[in-house]
């Protein structure tokens, strides 16, 4: 294993504090506790070469996870060792074999070009000039940036300030990356080119964490996935297992010739009915076959329409939030 | 080490390249850095240009003290003091865990990336005060000059110390620049003659908390009538140093097992 | 044809944005009271600084500049406080909106901007009336025993609140820079630098030379700190001239209609420059 993550626990401690006049003066004099239990005992492992999704809702523990992973943060308690270091305690030797992309903090320097950002990474990982003249190139063919990394970063688009904050982390090179949110706010093709850049780099065997809130992200890039909530692992598995966790349903919608028959039945949830000729609805497989149930409609009702898809991610992830 | 330098050139023309971004404006902020400093050397002028003074004290050697005072701030401004605004601007954006994922120790990134390119303005300030009061001057010989240049030394290391507290602060401190007002009412009274003040607060200002050591101490050796006290200002500098340093790492332990 | 509004109920309704205005700052601003709150130790530890110098310096003489060492450390106590009570961050919150963006969301409200910040300023400076402007009066007072009761309180209370707006007014006009310039800290910084000194916020005035007194005297900036300082005191004096209380703050309140027309007139073709060239 690459990673490994046993029981971590992670505690905070914050005051309770008030703000009308009262409060601030008594708050003075007694603070209250408060204990938060951000983490409460994961393990898993990741092995080289993996693309994992960390998933959860805000305040779940993914972020206090990655902060641990990558040094940032030391737990209540648990052992993590990647590569042979513990993140928090080999934090200098660490960190310079593995890269993060925060989405909402930059790395780059606001007012001057990204490629004068690079330059300072350079030097802070004592690059030698031929890797990263090499390094910078290859990444920047693959992103299609070209002349932008010559441009001050303020005129940069969204999108080309991302493409160059992957540089920035991927710049020495590292096996493993952290990945925060790194679509957040992004368009479409954006998003596309950063998802394929993520694919062809984990092709070449880096490993990717990340964490998003972009269920897309998810089943573009990884084919694992973590599911956080409430400071414990609810899910540990394949996507494809994931969409099953939520059971083998289809989502159906049929338009018929003559009235649609009674569909009170077990194994049927009707969704949305729009007239008596038209409806929406789910099909669970173990229950009711799918074969019966077009047998069944057409023979009752004559099929115009029909059109069977597969369920969304997110009705699965709800599942396992609202757990 | 040479690596070290070699990060924090790049590290220095990098920050400087970003001021140079808005040209104007550097170099008008580099001049307000200059005049800003001027405040107690104008008082100073003033007082003297009224016909008073500070009793046994000449103009010029009053303003030799606020010189060094200066000098100091000059020096330790841009090159490492901006540890504090980039430490206090860090930990409120949250882009402080980005020092964390270098291979470096996060005060020295917090050094390298807080290169404060305007605040040479001070560095200029500074300099043009002293050697226009060494001016007029006798001037000293080589051994106050030795004496002087290894008091200095200690002078820089105790605003590096006053950094690693007040960037300390910033940890805890969510988002208070005001820290940096503490700072400076507190060594306002070593920008003049310690013996105008009282001998309870010389006391406390020269052997409690090193602040004659930031422009008093050194300056008088360099006029050739050392202060009371001096060799008990560099041991309380030197452990004020080593006070800092624990403090420094005892709140980024804090920053560790809270993460911000 | 428009209903009518008589003058009755706009003045209550802008009375009521100014109430609701600053009591929402007020409450945002409490949870940074601690900070605030570094004044109760830095505002005395300064002070305590300009005791000594001025004790010093008064070691050989009774009076200077006409001045006696109470009278010299009462001005300082009297700068501070006035520091307190008018001190406002109008420049730096309308460069700052300008700068990002947000400040489309002002333009699109019913009521001037420049009455929002007042009324924001308002909140924030009651906040700071009883977090470091009372807690600092009152040491003064018992422990470095300054006489600070004003020498006609009806005077130096006008004189005040003229000055309340006078800073704000100034504070504002930098702010509207923005409007022309891409980054304004060092012009904001250098205007504020020169305009403290001007005001007499270092030194007081009559401690410069006369060829800059005089100059000093026409410009607008003795009227923040040095007017009602002096009025405070109850005794106006610069360039050798000498003035009634209520001829100088008649004079102040002047100087304040003209900012106020200044300011307005910035405004005018600052906004007529960001509607004309786009956010």
């Amino acid at each position: 294993m690459l990673i490994s993550v046993e029981n971590l626990t992670k505690v905070y401690k914050t005051y309770q504090r008030g703000s009308s006049f009262k409060e601030t003066v008594k708050s003075l004099l007694v603070r209250k506790p408060l204990y938060v239990h951000a983490l409460k005992g994961i393990s898993f492992g990741i092995a080289a070469g993996e693309l994992v999704g960390f998933l959860g809702p805000n305040g779940a523990g993914k972020s206090t996870t990655l902060k641990i992973l990558t040094g940032i943060l030391y737990p209540s308690s648990g052992a993590v060792d990647v590569m042979g270091y513990t993140p928090w305690r080999d934090r200098k030797k660490y960190v310079a074999k593995i890269g993060a992309v925060f989405g909402q903090k930059s790395q780059l320097l606001w007012d001057i070009p990204p490629i004068d950002a690079f330059y300072l990474n350079k030097a802070i990982y004592a690059i030698p000039d031929r890797v990263f003249k090499r390094t910078m190139e290859n990444m920047v063919e693959l992103l299609d940036l070209k002349d932008v990394i010559r441009k001050p970063t303020r005129q940069l688009s969204l999108g080309e300030r991302m493409k160059c904050e992957f540089i920035m982390a991927m710049l020495h090179q590292p096996e493993i990356v952290f990945l925060d949110e790194p679509t957040i706010g992004l368009d479409v093709i954006a998003k596309d080119k950063i998802r394929e850049f993520i694919l062809e780099m984990n092709k070449k065997g880096v490993t990717f964490i990340l964490t998003t809130h972009d269920l897309s992200d998810i089943e573009h890039l990884a084919r694992r996935v973590i599911v956080v909530n409430h400071g414990e692992i609810v899910f540990d598995d394949s996507i494809a297992t994931l969409r099953r966790h939520w059971g083998e349903k289809k989502i159906i919608a049929v338009s018929t010739v003559h009235p649609l028959p009674d569909l009170t039945l077990p194994g049927i949830t009707v969704t949305k009915r729009i007239s008596d000729y038209q409806a929406e609805l789910e099909l669970d497989l173990a229950v009711y076959e799918l074969n019966k149930f077009i047998a069944l409609v057409n023979k009752a009702s004559t099929i115009r329409d029909l059109s069977v898809q597969e369920p969304q991610i997110e009705e699965a992830i709800k599942v396992l939030y609202k757990k | 080490m040479r690596n070290n330098i070699r990060i924090y050139l790049v590290g220095a023309k990098t920050a400087l390249a970003s001021r140079m971004a808005y040209r104007a404006d550097f170099f008008m902020s580099m001049l307000i850095m200059l005049l800003v400093e001027m405040a107690a050397p104008l008082i100073t002028i003033m007082i003297y240009q009224n016909g008073a003074t500070f009793p046994g004290w000449t103009m010029y050697e009053a303003l030799l003290i606020q010189g060094v005072f200066l000098l100091g701030k000059g020096i330790a401004a841009p090159f490492f003091f901006g540890i504090v605004w980039n430490t206090i601007e860090r930990v409120q954006n949250g882009t402080f865990d980005l020092l964390m994922i270098k291979p470096k120790s996060v005060l020295f990134m917090a050094i390298v990336t807080g290169f404060d390119a305007e605040d040479l303005g001070k560095l200029i300030g500074g300099t043009t005060l002293f050697t226009l009061a060494l001016s007029r001057l006798p001037m000293p010989g080589l051994g106050e000059w030795l004496q002087f240049l290894l008091l200095f030394l200690l002078t820089l290391a105790v605003l590096f110390g006053y950094g690693l507290i007040l960037a300390g602060l910033g940890i805890v401190w969510i988002g208070n620049f005001r820290v940096y007002q503490i700072f400076e009412s507190i060594t306002n009274f070593g920008l003049y003659p310690a013996a105008i003040f009282s001998k309870p607060l010389q006391t406390v200002i020269t052997l409690v908390i090193p602040v004659a050591i930031l422009g008093s101490v050194p300056a008088t050796v360099l006029l050739g009538r050392p202060s009371a006290g001096t060799i008990g200002a560099v041991g309380v500098g030197l452990l004020f140093l080593l006070f800092s340093l624990g403090f420094w790492r005892w709140m980024l332990k804090k920053y560790t097992s809270v993460g911000g | 044809m428009g209903k009518r509004v008589t003058v009755g109920q706009k003045i209550g309704q802008w009375m009521r944005v100014l109430k609701a205005t600053a009591f929402s700052t007020y409450k945002e601003w409490v949870a940074y009271r601690s900070q605030m709150a570094v004044t109760i130790f830095v505002g005395p530890v300064f002070f305590l600084t300009q005791i000594f110098i001025w004790r010093a310096v008064y070691a050989a003489r009774t009076t200077l500049n006409g001045l006696t060492l109470e009278q010299m450390l009462t001005y300082y106590g009297i700068v501070a406080v006035i520091g307190y009570l008018t001190f406002d961050s109008a420049d730096w919150d309308l460069q700052w909106l300008i700068r990002n963006g947000s400040f489309l969301t002002y333009m699109l409200r019913p009521v001037s901007y420049c009455f929002l910040a007042f009324a924001q300023k308002i909140g924030h400076r009651l906040l700071a009336l009883w977090v470091e402007l009372i807690p600092v009066y009152l040491l003064f007072i018992y422990l470095f025993k300054i006489d600070l009761v004003p020498a006609q309180p009806g005077w130096a209370i006008l004189s005040l609140g003229l000055s309340f707006i006078l800073v704000y007014l100034t504070n504002y006009c930098i702010g509207i820079t923005a409007f022309w310039f891409t980054k304004t800290e060092g012009l904001r910084r250098a205007f504020l630098t020169l305009r403290d000194l001007s005001a007499g916020m270092l030194i007081p005035l009559t401690f410069f030379p006369k060829g800059m007194q005089k100059v000093l005297f026409y410009l607008p900036f003795q009227f923040i700190t040095y007017v009602p300082t002096r009025v405070f005191i109850g005794h106006y004096e610069l360039a050798g001239i000498s003035l009634s209380i209520p001829q100088v703050v008649g004079l102040q309140f002047a100087a304040t209609l003209v900012m106020f027309a200044v300011a307005q007139l910035l405004w005018y073709f600052g906004i007529k420059r960001f509607t004309g060239v786009g956010a």
